[in-house]
């Protein structure tokens, strides 16, 4: 009897073990290939393991284009990688519909409360959880203060029309008052984005999601109107149409641009774009976008987005672990603390240095209405529509209403 | 020892390899098999799989979901920017017939000469950017063309400092020509190896005839040079005129095919359209309808221009 | 008097020849200096002065490269490497014995195999690489140099067919006699007398074969994940993704990249065009 005893607590303790000695192995993808973000995370995958020392981690790190295509075909042969870096919304929704990912609804709900619910539901479809982020943001305009007060401006103006005087005032002043990489065409679709939610505001995009309005609304071919308006005063640098993001930082991180709107990493990118490395400092200031007159929309309203990682379908436990461990407070604030992202950890934002990024937290949470980025929020295809849309727009190949037109008959056709 | 081991070895070889024109079938597995295996399960497998997948309308995820029959290619029909990209493709090709190969033919001529010195030389460097991949010529030429730092702007802003330097990738009528000066680039030297080749075959006898029979030097090409050349040139324009069809690589790392398609081809068409964009029943139709172009204009090829040898 | 006219004229034609050439010769070169020269500069020499030769020569930013503190170019060039010789062999291998087969064997379907083959002159690869992957990935060939060096050979197989076919069937058939009389079979004549005649199509082959998959960016980028394994085409696109507005720094990394490709073509020019002319293109 006893030896039978013996057996069977054998035979419970032995699977037990077993979990405890079992070495797991996962994948890990991120996007940070500069010296400085390759480390970091390099780092969290070493530290992890260490503390874990069954658990193997099998990094792989890709420039943001090829991540793109390198993910796309993955997710297409359905062989996901366990952690990978997703921007979330309707991309990732896409993923989750085909079930490619991993729900973690259950695991994210025991961890307690790591951050803010709007937060997390970036990266929730459906009711469910599929990844989480790290960072969150706002996309708001970046200007070079010295060039601005030359211009008789001491703040950044509040209003849509005060901000066309700025760039009147600024043309052939030999510096570019906008500057834009309209050849990656997404910087583009922030202008049209967030004019759209100035003048509509959140009935404007839930009528469009509802099907009860379209893209072919007021708001919207007012929008692209009144970006067109933008682009016929001639604020962009030469050949923009072609630029690269990376020219548009380059040119705000050499004092040769005034003004440029995009996201969080705005201050990191410009600096790594600069020829002495460092950008312009303190002299870089930020405004939240400018309230347009008569709009629905309310000026506390935000367009953003950030970045984050999804976790694939045969993901293992531990991998959903090491989730929690790059996301938790600690971690969070440590990548905060350079300046790169706006965490997303509750408390991490202590750890925010500068004081323009203070102010971008404070703008993402004030935001009533807070609406991700257009090409991540909505499935590719009517993302790349948008993104199409707007620069015919400001290449004058398309009308407002023209464009606005083609982006709905994309959508409708992907619903 | 030595003398009975080579004739048993030979004896052996004489039994297995027998029989010279008339192959069996082992020989012929041995010989074509691996090619025919690779080919297929490589090739020809992948495109039929293509084929099948352009009868759909499909994400790529998951299973193969709505049968869409040829609708997919009615689509493809009635788009515009395909059109556009389509019109794009026959562009190149004309700019490859009237102006690429045309230079080819006379730089071949000009160093195809017995007498001509340097000829190693200059062949070199006209073969060289063949050499060099698409990525890299594509970066290169991003630079040369930088509105901001580029070899164009430092040239510009030196004959004149005041206006404002040429925008060309980002200007949408100038594009698509600026990115052909890079095709002709790279490609002109390979067509020139080619005809270099089909030149050094003429008997130099023949053309000497026709100078000694009072010829000016353009009537000797017209007459005895060309005529001579033509299974060459009949080559050349194939490979060229195919390869103006499926571009792809140079176009894509100098802008994509933007700003708003003003540099569109075909392939460039499906890869956005079709793979970027998550559609990719469209654009398996799209690489179909590339296929259809590329073996009717190959069979038309063949029967109208060039004659088959025996 | 006609002479002295006649050799006039051909010296004034010879000057302008010579001069035609040189101005294509610089056309082709200058981009190609610019950007050797682009390494040694900082941006601001490169945008103002970017014909000079710029003093003091910055040749940190190159040896950086070289000894790796920045990108990974030693890694890249021997991925390159081993690709290419991998595929190089065996497109050789299996281009010879189909080229072979199909002109100097006589069977029935010989025909249509070969206009089989030439149907992949037909297709860009984008058709195939959303189902190329997946078989790929059934295959295990995912991550690994056979999962890039496989398909590469089996793309190129149409064009190198074609054109050792064409010289194969150049060889004249009394040493097919001869060889016949000698007790060799089919096997026989190939490996003794074809191939060591071939030498100057095989050279010609293997290295358009080596270009071709030396300067391969779409199938190494589907097929490799990790950085370790990237090629040089990869490692540029990834270069030029983290530094992109060092353009002296890419244009560096671009000229180490493009020396190998030169080094190996001036090495191997003259076989490419002795191949050529063999015949070879007639076919």
């Amino acid at each position: 009897m006893r030896r039978f005893a013996c057996l069977v607590g054998l035979l419970v303790l032995l699977p037990g073990l077993a979990l405890f000695a079992a070495p797991v192995k996962f994948s890990f993808w991120h996007i940070g290939t500069s010296p400085a973000d390759r480390a970091y995370w390099q780092g969290l995958a070493d530290q992890y393991q260490k503390m874990n020392p069954n658990v193997t981690i099998d990094v792989t790190v890709l420039e943001n284009e090829a991540f793109k295509s390198k993910v796309t075909t993955l997710m297409q042969s359905g062989n996901p990688p366990d952690v990978f870096h997703s921007w979330g919304g309707g991309v990732m929704a896409e993923y989750a519909k085909a079930g490619l990912l991993r729900d973690i609804t259950r695991e994210v709900k025991s961890w307690g409360k790591l951050m803010a619910p709007g937060v997390l539901g970036v990266y929730a479809s459906n009711g469910k959880q599929y990844g989480v982020p790290f960072d969150m943001g706002a996309v708001v305009f970046w200007y070079n203060k010295d060039i601005l007060a030359k211009a008789g401006y001491r703040t950044f103006p509040t209003t849509w029309s005060d901000l066309l005087k700025l760039v009147g005032k600024l043309k052939g002043t030999g510096i570019v008052p906008i500057a834009l990489g309209g050849g990656d065409k997404w910087p583009s679709h922030f202008y049209w984005t967030y004019l759209a939610v100035r003048l509509g505001g959140k009935a404007a995009f839930d009528g469009v999601l509802s099907g009860k309005g379209s893209f072919n609304d007021a708001s919207f071919v007012k929008a692209g109107q009144m970006l067109l308006d933008l682009s016929k005063l001639g604020p962009f640098q030469e050949g923009f149409l072609a630029a690269t993001y990376n020219d548009q930082a380059a040119l705000m991180g050499n004092g040769k641009a005034a003004i440029e709107l995009m996201g969080q990493w705005a201050p990191a990118v410009e600096a790594s774009n600069a020829a002495d490395k460092k950008g312009i400092g303190a002299t870089l200031a930020m405004a939240p976008f400018p309230s347009v007159a008569g709009g629905a929309g309310a000026p506390s309203d935000v367009l953003g987005g950030g970045n984050g990682y999804a976790v694939g379908k045969s993901a293992p436990d531990a991998a959903v672990d090491f989730l929690k461990f790059i996301t938790n407070r600690e971690n969070n604030a440590a990548l905060a603390a350079t300046g790169e992202i706006i965490p997303t950890a509750i408390g991490a934002d202590a750890a925010l240095k500068d004081p323009q990024m203070k102010l971008v937290k404070g703008v993402v949470d004030k935001a009533g209405y807070y609406q991700l980025y257009l090409d991540q929020f909505f499935a590719p295809a009517v993302g790349g529509a948008i993104n199409d849309g707007v620069q015919q727009i400001l290449a004058g190949a398309l009308t407002p209403a023209q464009a606005a037109a083609s982006i709905q008959t994309t959508f409708e056709a992907n619903k | 020892m030595t003398d009975t081991m080579t004739a048993a070895g030979r004896r052996t070889n004489l039994r297995l390899w027998r029989g010279a024109r008339k192959a069996g079938f082992p020989t012929l597995v041995l010989l074509l098999g691996p090619a025919l295996v690779l080919f297929t399960v490589f090739v020809v497998i992948p495109v039929a799989q293509a084929a099948v997948y352009s009868l759909y309308r499909w994400n790529g995820l998951g299973p193969l979901s709505t049968f869409r029959g040829l609708q997919n290619f009615a689509a493809l029909a009635r788009d515009t920017i395909f059109q556009k990209a389509l019109w794009h493709n026959i562009l190149i090709v004309i700019v490859s017939l009237v102006i690429e190969i045309p230079l080819a033919l006379g730089v071949a001529l000009i160093i195809g000469r017995s007498n001509f010195k340097l000829a190693v030389f200059f062949r070199t460097f006209f073969f060289m950017p063949y050499v060099l991949s698409e990525v890299i010529t594509g970066i290169l030429w991003q630079f040369i063309y930088h509105p901001q730092y580029g070899l164009i702007h430092s040239i510009a802003a030196l004959l004149s400092p005041t206006s404002p330097a040429p925008v060309l990738l980002g200007n949408p009528r100038i594009t698509l020509w600026a990115i052909m000066v890079v095709i002709i680039w790279k490609y002109f030297g390979f067509h020139m190896t080619i005809l270099i080749a089909g030149l050094q075959d003429i008997p130099v006898e023949l053309q000497e005839a026709a100078r000694i029979d009072g010829a000016s030097s353009g009537q000797v090409f017209r007459h005895v040079t060309l005529p001579l050349l033509r299974t060459t040139l009949q080559i050349s324009m194939f490979f060229s005129i195919i390869g103006s069809f499926q571009v792809f690589d140079v176009v894509w790392a100098m802008g994509k095919g933007d700003p708003v398609n003003a540099a569109e081809t075909m392939v460039t068409y499906l890869y956005k359209f079709g793979i970027q964009r998550f559609q990719i029943g469209y654009g398996s139709s799209v690489a179909l309808t590339i296929f259809v172009i590329c073996l009717a204009f190959s069979i038309l090829y063949r029967k109208l221009v060039m004659r088959e040898e025996r | 008097m006609r002479v002295m006219a006649e050799s006039r004229r051909r010296l004034v034609s010879s000057v302008f020849l010579y001069a035609a050439c040189s101005v294509v010769t610089l056309i082709v070169v200058v981009p190609l200096y610019i950007s050797i020269l682009g390494g040694f500069k900082t941006m601001g020499q490169l945008v103002t002065q970017p014909m000079n030769i710029p003093l003091p020569l910055m040749a940190s930013q190159y040896t950086d490269l070289l000894v790796g503190k920045v990108g990974f170019y030693w890694r890249a060039l021997v991925n390159s490497s081993l690709v290419a010789a991998l595929s190089v062999f065996f497109e050789l291998a299996l281009c010879a014995c189909s080229a072979f087969a199909l002109a100097r064997l006589h069977f029935r379907l010989s025909s249509a195999i070969y206009n089989y083959f030439l149907l992949g002159l037909l297709f860009p690869l984008a058709v195939a690489v959303l189902p190329l992957y997946i078989q790929l990935r059934g295959l295990h060939l995912l991550d690994r140099y056979l999962g890039v060096v496989l398909p590469q050979v089996a793309f190129q197989i149409p064009l190198q067919v074609l054109l050792l076919r064409g010289f194969f069937k150049a060889i004249p058939t009394e040493l097919e006699d001869a060889s016949e009389i000698d007790g060799y079979g089919p096997l026989g004549f190939l490996w003794y007398m074809v191939l060591p005649l071939s030498t100057p199509i095989l050279a010609t082959s293997g290295v358009l074969t080596l270009v071709y998959s030396w300067n391969n960016f779409f199938l190494p980028l589907l097929v490799f994940n990790s950085e370790a394994r990237f090629t040089l085409p990869m490692g540029v696109m990834a270069f030029q993704g983290v530094y992109a507005s060092d353009w002296n720094l890419i244009l560096g990394y671009l000229s180490l990249a493009m020396v190998p490709a030169i080094m190996i073509f001036v090495f191997a020019q003259k076989y490419i065009v002795a191949g050529l002319t063999g015949g070879a293109v007639k076919g």
